[in-house]
């Protein structure tokens, strides 16, 4: 007899994110199908579902809507770093746990929260190194203007500092804004050896058009000059973007057509391997322990099965595969495998960027 | 001013919990933990080697003076203040006692973070400010010299002013302050063997 687990689904189906939102589900979907199908496992997940619509309003009332009537104690979901901020404080009256399968900017590890994907020494920091050693370290910062944005270029802008290059620009739009004019404007006068960009959904379709449109004009702005880095922009939104992602250089932890422990293809995006990995884990660390279901999430990583999880009991963040891709004729190419790498979101383990040896030079 | 906080090199620090055991003190325990810190409970003593800490949370509520081994409200670290009952003899004693930041109990999820890094912003600003209080403290004390060198110089028949200017020059040349300037004057004038020489910094 399998015990009946309510668990909580939170992702907004339209608005601004939808396209991650849906990839995430689909993961979270797909591995709820297969525990609930494996009858060597004495559970199955009974889903609740509340959609907040991309109003970030709707996310609290809407998670306790979920723990309370829905008598869930997981939830998975949220996709930016402000929802995730407006259902902790509702998490921790409840007793609740967040399962959040997004990159996000470090700086956190709440008690109630699985990060299942990855943070800034995972993505930000691999990808600078990369890109310092091979295009410069002359950098122009866009954001969309929350948390996610401010917090990647404020660490941006500290790494660019340490490691002797410039913060040419810096500038942000509200989110769904396409206003990109000025960006491109100062990104043509400043000219930098790369372009940090942190827009979400409409703003950064937008962005990454006028960007090629710029490069056209000017051969300085081509991605073997110039490139655009994205610490989170996944396959799940390439055909969005269509061709002008061109040459974009992104970090993740799973790129579709990469071969790794996964398999090619496995999975659309990292966005969707990450819901997929998270409700595996939640239903190993529940697994042939009958009333687990109602302890907290530091009681269930206090267990022998957390370690299986690769959960940190500390952090709660988890080992990933650190890799940098290049698109290409819509889809990703790796271009660099820099191993599995422990999320570490206060950077305790220091930020070096593993930047190529200086070349040395004979001043006469 | 505008201040740029720093998140790093909190990585391996040092926190003492002075509390005695408690939900509060595990929740706060468990938070460090993540962000990276070395954390040591402890109570009613502070251990010898607290005096190495980064940073010291101390309970705000049954605190009392004698458990710090210095100066009162001059401590040689960051310190944050748990504070549960929010009497205003306790907030001021807390203040006294030299928090630089607080943390309200019970402690949950958060809250540490931005303790440590407004404590820390905190702290070396009082140092830096302490430091320079000091500096113009001394200056203060050394107007009688600055007064007695001039006269000295005024007495080899210069005027004031060009008292003033030599005076000058030779800070200038000597590369320290007009008052260290005055104060080799007036040495060299006091000890038959020793002269107005040059060169050395202070």
């Amino acid at each position: 007899m399998k015990r009946r687990i309510n668990i909580g689904l939170l992702y907004s189906r339209s608005g601004s994110y939808s396209l991650i939102a849906d990839a995430c589900r689909m993961g979270v979907l797909t591995a709820v199908a297969e525990v609930n199908g494996d009858q060597a496992l004495d559970l199955t997940f009974v889903l609740t579902e509340r959609d907040p619509g991309g109003n970030i309003d709707l996310y609290g009332p809407m998670c306790e809507e979920i723990l309370h009537d829905g008598g869930a104690r997981h939830v998975f979901g949220c996709v930016t770093s402000w929802s995730r901020k407006e259902v902790i404080p509702v998490l921790e009256r409840a007793g609740g746990t967040l399962w959040y399968n997004q990159p996000y900017e470090g700086f956190e590890a709440s008690d109630h929260v699985v990060y299942s994907h990855a943070c800034p020494n995972q993505h930000l920091l691999p990808l600078l190194g990369w890109t310092f050693g091979r295009f410069g370290r002359r950098g122009y910062l866009t954001g969309s203007n929350y948390i996610w944005g401010w917090e990647m270029n404020r660490l941006a802008r500290e790494l660019i500092a340490d490691a002797g290059g410039e913060t040419l620009g810096e500038r942000y739009l509200p989110i769904g804004s396409t206003e990109v004019d000025r960006m491109i404007d100062e990104i043509r006068a400043t000219r930098p050896d790369f372009i940090l960009n942190n827009l979400i959904g409409a703003s950064q379709y937008r962005f990454l058009n006028a960007y090629a449109e710029l490069g056209r004009q000017d051969k300085h702005f081509s991605p073997d000059r110039c490139p655009i880095l994205s610490c989170n922009l996944t396959e799940c939104e390439l055909h969005a973007v269509g061709p002008v992602a061109e040459g974009l250089v992104a970090a993740g932890p799973y790129f579709r057509d990469a071969p790794g422990p996964a398999g090619v293809g496995r999975f659309g995006s990292s966005h969707e391997a990450a819901g997929y990995a998270a409700v595996w884990r939640l239903a190993r660390l529940l697994a042939g322990r009958p009333g687990a279901e109602n302890a907290p999430l530091s009681e269930l990583l206090a267990s022998t099965a957390a370690a299986e999880t690769g959960i940190d009991p500390k952090t709660h963040h988890t080992v990933l595969p650190v890799l940098i891709a290049q698109a290409e004729g819509g889809s990703f190419r790796v271009v660099k495998d820099c191993g599995s790498v422990a999320g570490d979101p206060y950077l305790t383990r220091g930020r070096e960027l593993a930047l190529p040896a200086p070349r040395l030079r004979v001043v006469p | 001013m505008k201040r740029r906080v720093r998140s790093q090199n909190l990585g391996g620090a040092r926190a003492i919990l002075l509390h005695r055991p408690h939900p509060t003190v595990q929740a706060l325990e468990r938070q460090l933990a993540a962000i990276g810190l070395a954390v040591e409970q402890c109570w009613p003593d502070l251990p010898a080697s607290a005096i190495a800490a980064d940073f010291i949370f101390f309970d705000a509520d049954h605190g009392h003076d004698s458990q710090f081994p210095w100066e009162p409200g001059n401590p040689p670290m960051p310190m944050i203040a748990l504070i549960g009952s929010e009497a205003p003899g306790r907030i001021e004693w807390a203040l006294n006692a030299g928090a630089d930041a607080q943390l309200l109990k019970p402690v949950g999820d958060g809250g540490a973070f931005s303790a440590l890094l407004t404590a820390r912003a905190a702290f070396e600003a009082r140092q830096a400010l302490a430091a320079e209080v000091a500096a113009l403290r001394q200056r203060l004390d050394q107007r009688q010299t600055v007064v007695r060198a001039v006269a000295m110089l005024m007495g080899l028949g210069k005027t004031e002013d060009e008292a003033y200017a030599q005076l000058r020059a030779m800070a200038m040349a000597w590369r320290i302050s007009f008052e260290g300037a005055a104060e080799r004057v007036v040495a060299a004038q006091r000890g038959p063997d020793t002269q107005v020489r040059g060169g050395r910094d202070d």
